[in-house]
């Protein structure tokens, strides 16, 4: 395998997951990470540092996807266009030099942290998101109601985050130490 | 005050794509309220997004890939050819008279060699410039020559490939492989000739076949509904009726397989999804396993299947790679 696909199979999937986070249809997520590849290919960035390459990746995956915001916002002039103002304010939230988990987390390692989870939370995550059932079919399911379910969800997603950024949060606190 | 909890509702709703315009107004109020709101919400968010459980398209993006960039390297070559001939042309007429036809196709030989190439967990499909089609099966290739043309038609393989070919009784069809030739005028059949497995078939759908033997020479006539297979060990080759309609599922997704013992079935995964399953145990090879797969399922779900109906069991070891033993089926 040349470098270029080991480049290509190792940050395919999670460009496209960070794509999707800004553009629903999958097709034209998929032709916004394939124009980034081309584009890197073109110019032979490729060649550059991993570090390097993978800012540069996300950096252009975040550009297409904001110009691809602003252009679902002309096509639909007249519909409802809530969703894509949050998806732009998030587009932009990670333009300011936020990172995304998909950016700086092995994808494997968020999902090994379901694992740890406890077992009501990881049920409905789980349910949710690898069975795809909405909130509504987990509350028939498990025989709750729907609020429950939803607040499960939050409270499940808010766990994940706190395991996710121990990390780095710990990270954090070596790092301050090292100052004093 | 409950408003915690309707945020926490109102944000999982969000997520889960159930909000109304409404209540998706007020989310957006409650994010822009202060800035550690919308911290809160995008984090959620952010983890909610990578728990997402997509299909791995990598190696099938990777095909797309280089066949874009096939097409444009080839637009430019041909601008730079058309020109460069209209040169040639000019420089050659004196020369031409001296010049033989026979060194002409001497020249055609040594053209460069087109390759498709399907990586493991994808399939593909190419057209020919004699409108014939050609689907690709996981981790085959298929090669010709510049000068493959709806005169000269002729194709080499290793994998599998369904070849649905355009009628042409004047010039024939050949696809060259390790075992054999197939010969034909206009059909539809499939071949499979993996390098690593120790036979080679091929499956008459439609029309007509004739294959030639590489080691003697030997020909043998293919009629619709047989499969032909040869030994790679014994040498040996024989025709069977052949369940033709599951044989060439793969080329619409669909993953079927009858009455194939665990070694061929672990093989086949391998190349269909792009993994590695690694076994010891002697006794799996014992046993024969029949299934369809129609719905694109995952390797995962695949698996769990066949936990379920034999006695094996498996782990996960690394990205992409699996360990299967053997597992007696409780009685429960």
């Amino acid at each position: 395998m040349t470098e270029f696909d080991q480049l290509f199979r190792k940050y395919h999937r999670r460009l496209l997951l960070f794509t999707l986070k800004f553009v629903d249809s999958e097709s034209d997520a998929l032709d916004i990470v394939q124009n980034v590849f081309v584009a890197i290919w073109e110019n032979g960035k490729f060649r550059q540092s991993e570090d390097a390459v993978q800012a540069y990746l996300f950096n252009s995956v975040k550009n297409c996807c904001l110009n691809y915001i602003k252009h679902q916002k002309v096509i639909r002039k007249f519909e409802n266009e809530t969703s894509l103002q949050l998806r732009e304010m998030e587009a932009l939230h990670y333009q300011s030099g936020e990172k995304s988990l998909i950016e700086t987390e092995n994808l494997q390692q968020i999902n090994s942290a379901i694992d740890s989870l406890p077992e009501i939370y990881k049920e409905v995550i789980v349910l949710s998101r690898f069975e795809g059932l909405k909130n509504s079919e987990i509350a028939e399911k498990l025989n709750l109601p729907v609020r429950t379910i939803e607040t499960r969800v939050f409270r499940a997603l808010a766990a994940l985050k706190e395991k996710i950024s121990q990390k780095s949060f710990f990270m954090l606190l070596c790092m301050s130490r090292l100052k004093r | 005050m409950n408003t915690n909890e309707n945020i926490e509702g109102l944000i999982s709703r969000y997520l889960n794509g159930k909000c109304s315009a409404e209540e998706q107004n007020e989310l957006i109020a409650w994010i822009e309220e202060s800035p550690s709101n919308s911290k809160e919400y995008f984090e959620i968010k952010d983890t909610w997004d990578s728990l997402q459980n997509s299909r791995e398209a990598a190696g099938e993006q990777l095909a797309l890939f280089y066949k874009n960039q096939y097409a444009k390297a080839n637009e430019t070559k041909r601008i730079w050819v058309r020109s460069l001939s209209a040169i040639a042309a000019v420089l050659l007429v004196g020369l031409l008279a001296t010049v033989l036809l026979p060194s002409k196709s001497g020249e055609n030989k040594s053209a460069n060699l087109q390759v498709f190439s399907v990586p493991l967990g994808s399939r593909s499909k190419v057209v020919l410039a004699d409108g014939s089609i050609v689907n690709l099966n996981s981790g085959s290739e298929l090669q010709f020559s510049s000068s493959f043309s709806p005169e000269n038609r002729i194709v080499n393989l290793s994998g599998e490939a369904f070849f649905n070919v355009k009628t042409d009784k004047e010039h024939p069809f050949t696809v060259k492989t390790k075992d054999f030739d197939v010969k034909v005028t206009g059909t539809k059949f499939n071949v499979c000739s993996y390098n690593d497995n120790n036979y080679s078939t091929a499956t008459l759908a439609e029309g007509i076949i004739s294959l030639k033997m590489n080691k003697n020479s030997e020909i043998v006539k293919v009629e619709p509904g047989n499969k032909f297979q040869v030994d790679r060990k014994s040498d040996e080759h024989t025709l069977v009726e052949a369940d033709v309609e599951s044989e060439i599922a793969w080329k619409d997704d669909e993953f079927i397989f009858r009455n194939i013992p665990f070694p061929e079935l672990a093989k086949r995964l391998e190349r269909w999804y792009d993994v590695r399953l690694n076994y010891q145990d002697t006794r799996l090879q014992n046993y024969n396993f029949t299934g369809k797969f129609k719905n694109q399922e995952t390797i995962w779900q695949v698996l769990d299947a066949l936990k379920l109906i034999s006695p094996i069991d498996y782990t996960k070891k690394s990205f992409r790679e699996f360990t299967i033993t053997y597992k007696p089926l409780s009685m429960k």
